[in-house]
């Protein structure tokens, strides 16, 4: 391999050689310009008569690892011919645009083929709960009772046995967090905007719910940002019903936050809205 | 790497020939020709050997991946039914949504382990006896009538369909919390034999839920009895 030549310059291009001064009228006697690789395929084949010698382990000349001395540097042949650029910039421009597209295709199904987890994590402004409080994330027991969460909207903990209905559902009142919760263990995602939310903003958040299974929305109360985005596990606040972070959030966490399989249930769950729980059971 | 780079380099020196510096051996040339056909066998040779990897190395016949799959899509079929006859006949709405919810969860988890049965090229059961892939696995099932460990008897099904009124609700209960501790029993297993991380990921998944859900049986069992 050329990793071992010493010298560095023992590597000629093989494109100027042809062994002896071609005169520079050679190239265009018949009036045809010769192009390098012409010159180059037959100074292998002509411009040496001597004896072929033994191969070296490189297959360079004798006096190789000399760094070249004693030897008279060899005049680039030169075309005098003006080239043809139009079908090369054509050439050139249509191998820029083909790496481009691989490259990002390749680049593209790489990001793509990230679990994600990291995905989640490249979200920038995310807030990953399941690092800093993996107590809270762990596991989730049932209670009747109203649960008071440190996190707000929540993202996790003690729940209701029943989980709010998450089939794409769209309420247009506060729910109540102890059935949510549940909703999120089982996947959904839940968006909450605040009540002030203009109208548009509010539609455009419940074309990305209505009809899609795992995710449901209601307005949420106490908000410090007009939205705010839950998994279990997750949450991230924006601004804007715009922001593509919604999309993304959606589609790394969307059933992959899910701590009990992906195929738990968000149907037969409760319809209503309101903040305090409801006990089917009567568990009080 | 470095060695045999040094080693190359004396060599080149040794027989390069010294003295008439002027006469020159060609470089032998590879022709593009040459260079692109080699290209072209190394990336076939890539793709071929990326393409049958996965086939050598997947879970075959007789593996422990593969008896769990088998295994454990029985196990989870008994608690669908469970959970329908629950989400069906029991008196209190939490009995209901515990029942329901654990027969879609096990549902989809049967799909799952159904669909690495079918890439990995075996038959959805086989030659081997139920639990065999477990170490203690014939133990497991000896005083048991042949059933894998937590799974409910055939007079305990019948009992369970024939239930009414509270009754559903303490019976369901009852039998599959057993249900619950063989299954868990069972993924531990897979997950100290296997090092296929999906198979760990589902496996930790279904021992993680049915430990909650453990729970609360034990809370909602607390509230029906009072």
């Amino acid at each position: 391999m050329s990793i071992s030549t010493p010298g560095g310059n023992q590597r000629r291009p093989s494109v100027v050689s042809t062994g002896k001064k071609a005169p520079a009228s050679k190239a265009t006697a018949d009036g045809k310009p010769a192009t390098d690789d012409k010159s180059a395929a037959s100074g292998g084949k002509t411009g040496t008569t001597t004896k072929t010698g033994p191969k070296t382990g490189a297959g360079r000349p004798g006096g190789g690892g000399k760094g070249g001395k004693g030897r008279k540097p060899i005049a680039p042949v030169k075309v005098s011919q003006g080239r043809a650029w139009g079908p090369i910039a054509m050439f050139v421009a249509v191998g820029v645009l083909a790496a481009g597209i691989i490259g990002y295709g390749a680049w593209a199904a790489f990001q793509g083929s990230k679990p994600w987890e990291e995905r989640a994590a490249d979200i920038p402004g995310i807030t990953n709960f399941r690092e800093s409080d993996p107590e809270l994330v762990a596991g989730s027991q049932h209670t009747p009772e109203p649960v008071q969460y440190t996190v707000l909207p929540p993202v996790a903990g003690p729940h209701n046995a029943s989980w709010q209905n998450c089939s794409g559902d769209v309420y247009d009142a506060p729910i109540a967090n102890e059935h949510a919760v549940h909703s999120l263990e089982h996947g959904a995602i839940w968006i909450t905007y605040r009540p002030d939310l203009p109208q548009d903003q509010v539609a455009r958040l419940a074309e990305r719910v209505q009809g899609t299974d795992k995710t449901f929305m209601s307005p949420f109360e106490g908000l410090d940002q007009p939205i705010s985005l839950q998994a279990w596990g997750y949450q991230l606040k924006v601004d804007d019903a715009g922001d593509s972070r919604i999309d993304d959030f959606i589609g790394a966490l969307r059933i992959n936050a899910s701590i009990e399989g992906p195929t738990a249930l968000c149907a037969q769950g409760i319809t209503a809205t309101g903040n305090a729980p409801r006990n089917l059971g009567g568990g009080q | 790497m470095v060695t045999s780079v040094e080693a190359e380099v004396s060599t080149n020196a040794d027989t390069s020939a010294p003295g008439d510096s002027t006469e020159r051996r060609p470089a032998p040339r590879y022709s593009l020709v040459v260079v692109a056909i080699a290209l072209v066998v190394g990336l076939l040779a890539g793709y071929a050997g990326g393409w049958i990897t996965p086939t050598l190395t997947r879970p075959g016949e007789g593996s422990p991946e593969v008896g769990f799959a088998r295994d454990m899509s029985a196990h989870h079929a008994q608690a669908v039914e469970m959970g329908l006859i629950a989400f069906r006949n029991a008196t209190d709405p939490d009995t209901q949504q515990i029942g329901i919810d654990i027969a879609a969860a096990q549902q989809g988890e049967i799909g799952t382990m159904q669909t690495w049965l079918r890439f990995w090229g075996v038959d959805t059961s086989g030659p081997q006896a139920p639990m065999a892939w477990m170490p203690d696995g014939a133990e497991a099932m000896r005083d048991r009538g042949n059933l894998m460990p937590g799974m409910a008897t055939p007079e305990q099904m019948a009992a369970l369909r024939a239930a009414t009124g509270i009754q559903v609700d303490l019976l369901f209960i009852q039998l599959m919390r057993d249900h619950h501790l063989g299954g868990i029993h069972m993924a531990d297993a897979i997950i100290d034999m296997t090092d296929d991380p999906e198979v760990i990921k589902v496996a930790t998944t279904m021992k993680n839920t049915q430990q909650t859900e453990i729970a609360n049986f034990n809370t909602l069992e607390k509230r029906l009895t009072s």
